[in-house]
């Protein structure tokens, strides 16, 4: 009797730190946040206590809010699944190589998270603005302009970059888990390299590949620099709307239902696709 | 008619390491054969080589006369059981037996009658529709059985097809693998490490050792009549005794203890006398014995009698004699005299290249005749 006592004791021990920190850091500002969404707003007097839906009202009532959470699930996804298209065959081969620069190549796709993603994003810009690098190299080797500077595609590049090596890491490490005596048996059955990758490491991966999409998808629907550096003043996504609306308007509250909107929104799309995934494959 | 499969010089190399080394082979229709060594020596390298798995960096593989050596594993219509079975963990039973047969775009109705047929053999038919997890270590590896043997392939391969096992579970594992090769007369190559899995299922073994092939044979060849003292020890037990061959018909072990030898040599100088333990007979007449020494240890095993026996301050050898029974059993006291004799078809020398030192025809005491007299 005492000893799954003690051990319970010793686990709360090691346990309570991490719960305090959730506690404080977390769940407190999120309860605080949840009471502010429901908060009136006055342009004088600013946050008013009430209790009321008029926030989220707002956002279901007005065009304009639906269109920028249109944007950004479209940003989200699309860039989800470029890097699914790019990332895949990366990590693919990256798990399977023998080759000694295993290593070197696994820290060139790590390289760019060393630079935080605002400066990696001016870099970007460097490149896409007119008379920026491409630009320029278009006029003298093409006699034509280049301008990708606040444009959809410059946004989806950017946030791509962004997110792609966590992508490929995540996917990288799933691939390792799966044994590679599969793919040789699929292959000694019959199968081409192709078939046995389709029928054998595709469904085993699907929950690992799974789980990296959701990643990419989160970082897509929260991204804030890459918008707001890439996208400009007119192209209009959910994270630097909510911190418009929070630091410019001072709409604290409607800026809280914002974000628990963004929350719920991308909480819901990534249960939705998990589901997708059929059962017998789940980890 | 040259043999079913044929390996010519197989080589790999992996930067300046031989991993296998020149390996030639030609094996029958039907055939059994077994790669035998210690871990290293390269056996799954030249298995997996034959699979297609490993790129053979010289020599050829030939099957039916046609070189294989470079066709992808997926064109080479080899069954190959893995030492883990490797079973597709999304499948069921069924599914994986089925997997080479949709491979292979083989009509519904004839796939699952393939499959029961295949479930039917390894008894499984009950579990079909489980996946792999759901199965005991044993069920999981006749499904890699029924999984290889449905696509009908030309060879069957098996790695390691037993060490996943129970020791219980082994011996009846390996005799049902055998007699279903035998009755279907496939073509098998098998892997081990162990010996005695290799004596019970072969028809001729390869031992290899360092990635070079020591010896071919059936079981007695290499029991009786090994290639070299690696094998001589490998392959069953045998007292090793190294030392000095003297006009061919003296042994002068290293620490000076000195043998008369059973069979008569040609060649004199530095070699190496191999024994097996139950060849030798011990007798409380010292006189006329090919070696005369001292027991030390005395141990009744059940099934045969085990005696260490020391002949000089360096050289100990062990004689193993059947029991039968109380009264007829002998068992030496500790400390007791005794003499050692074996019969000349016995006795293994090999000289210092470790190559078999060939013994001459007739001789004027015939070493049988002495072992008789002894008796």
């Amino acid at each position: 009797m005492a000893k799954p006592r003690s051990t319970t004791a010793a686990a709360s021990i090691f346990l309570g730190p991490a719960t305090c920190v959730v506690l404080i850091m977390l769940v407190s500002p999120l309860a605080l946040l949840a009471r502010y969404s429901l908060d009136k707003f006055d342009p004088s007097e600013l946050m008013i206590e009430a209790v009321t839906s008029a926030n989220y009202a707002r956002f279901f009532t007005e065009a304009f809010y639906y269109q920028v959470m249109r944007t950004t699930i479209g940003v989200a996804a699309l860039v989800t699944f470029l890097c699914l298209l790019l990332g895949l065959p990366l990590a693919y081969r990256l798990a399977r190589t023998t080759s000694r620069w295993k290593s070197a190549w696994m820290l060139l796709v790590i390289l760019p998270l060393f630079i935080g993603s605002t400066i990696r994003t001016v870099g970007w810009m460097i490149l896409f603005a007119k008379s920026g690098m491409m630009d320029t190299l278009a006029a003298t080797f093409f006699r034509s302009h280049v301008d990708l500077m606040y444009t959809p595609a410059a946004v989806v590049i950017g946030t791509l970059s962004v997110n792609l090596p966590f992508m490929v890491i995540t996917l990288q490490s799933v691939f390792e888990g799966i044994d590679t005596r599969l793919e040789e048996a699929a292959q000694g059955l019959g199968a081409t390299p192709g078939r046995a990758f389709w029928r054998v490491i595709w469904p085993l991966s699907l929950p690992g590949i799974g789980i990296a999409a959701i990643l990419s998808f989160i970082l897509g629907m929260n991204a804030y620099a890459t918008p707001v550096l890439l996208g400009g003043p007119r192209f209009q996504m959910m994270a630097p709307l909510l911190f418009w609306e929070f630091n410019t308007n001072s709409n604290w509250p409607f800026s809280a239902a914002l974000a628990f909107i963004l929350m719920a929104t991308t909480l819901l799309l990534t249960t939705l696709a998990n589901s997708i995934i059929p059962l017998r494959y789940r980890a | 008619m040259s043999a079913y499969l044929q390996l010519d010089r197989l080589t790999k190399r992996y930067a300046d390491q031989r991993a296998a080394d020149a390996v030639s082979l030609e094996i029958d229709k039907g055939e059994m054969i077994v790669l035998l060594g210690p871990s290293g020596c390269g056996k799954t390298t030249t298995l997996r080589m034959i699979a297609g798995f490993v790129e053979a960096t010289e020599g050829d593989i030939r099957l039916e006369g046609t070189s294989i050596t470079q066709l992808p594993p997926h064109r080479r219509e080899m069954g190959m059981v893995f030492q883990n079975y490797a079973l597709f963990p999304h499948l069921t039973v069924a599914g994986n037996v089925a997997f080479g047969l949709e491979m292979r775009s083989m009509a519904r109705a004839e796939r699952s009658a393939r499959v029961a047929e295949m479930l039917a053999l390894v008894k499984l038919d009950r579990f079909a529709d489980r996946l792999p997890r759901q199965l005991s270590g044993g069920q999981q590896q006749r499904v890699a059985i029924a999984r290889a043997l449905a696509i009908h392939p030309k060879v069957l391969l098996l790695d390691e097809p037993l060490s996943n096992l129970d020791a219980e579970l082994r011996q009846d594992v390996a005799r049902e693998i055998r007699l279903m090769q035998q009755a279907s007369r496939l073509t098998t190559i098998m892997v081990t490490h162990d010996q005695q899995e290799a004596m019970a299922m072969a028809d001729r073994l390869v031992v290899m050792r360092d990635g070079r092939v020591q010896q071919v044979g059936r079981q007695e060849d290499l029991y009786e009549r090994p290639a070299n003292a690696f094998v001589a020890r490998f392959i069953g037990n045998s007292n090793l005794l190294t030392g000095t061959l003297d006009a061919g018909r003296r042994f002068c072990a290293e620490g000076r203890a000195a043998i008369d030898l059973a069979g008569l040599y040609a060649a004199s100088g530095p070699a190496t006398l191999a024994i097996r333990p139950e060849r030798i007979v011990l007798s409380a007449a010292t006189d006329g014995a090919l070696a005369v020494g001292t027991v030390l240890l005395s141990s009744y095993m059940g099934a045969m009698v085990e005696h260490v026996v020391q002949l000089d301050a360096a050289t100990q050898i062990i004689a193993r004699a059947p029991s039968s029974g109380v009264a007829a059993t002998t068992r030496f006291a500790a400390g007791a005299r005794v003499g050692l004799t074996w019969p000349a078809s016995c006795e293994n020398l090999f000289d210092a290249a470790d190559a078999p030192v060939p013994q001459m025809q007739k001789q004027l005491t015939s070493p049988d005749e002495r072992i008789t007299s002894h008796a």
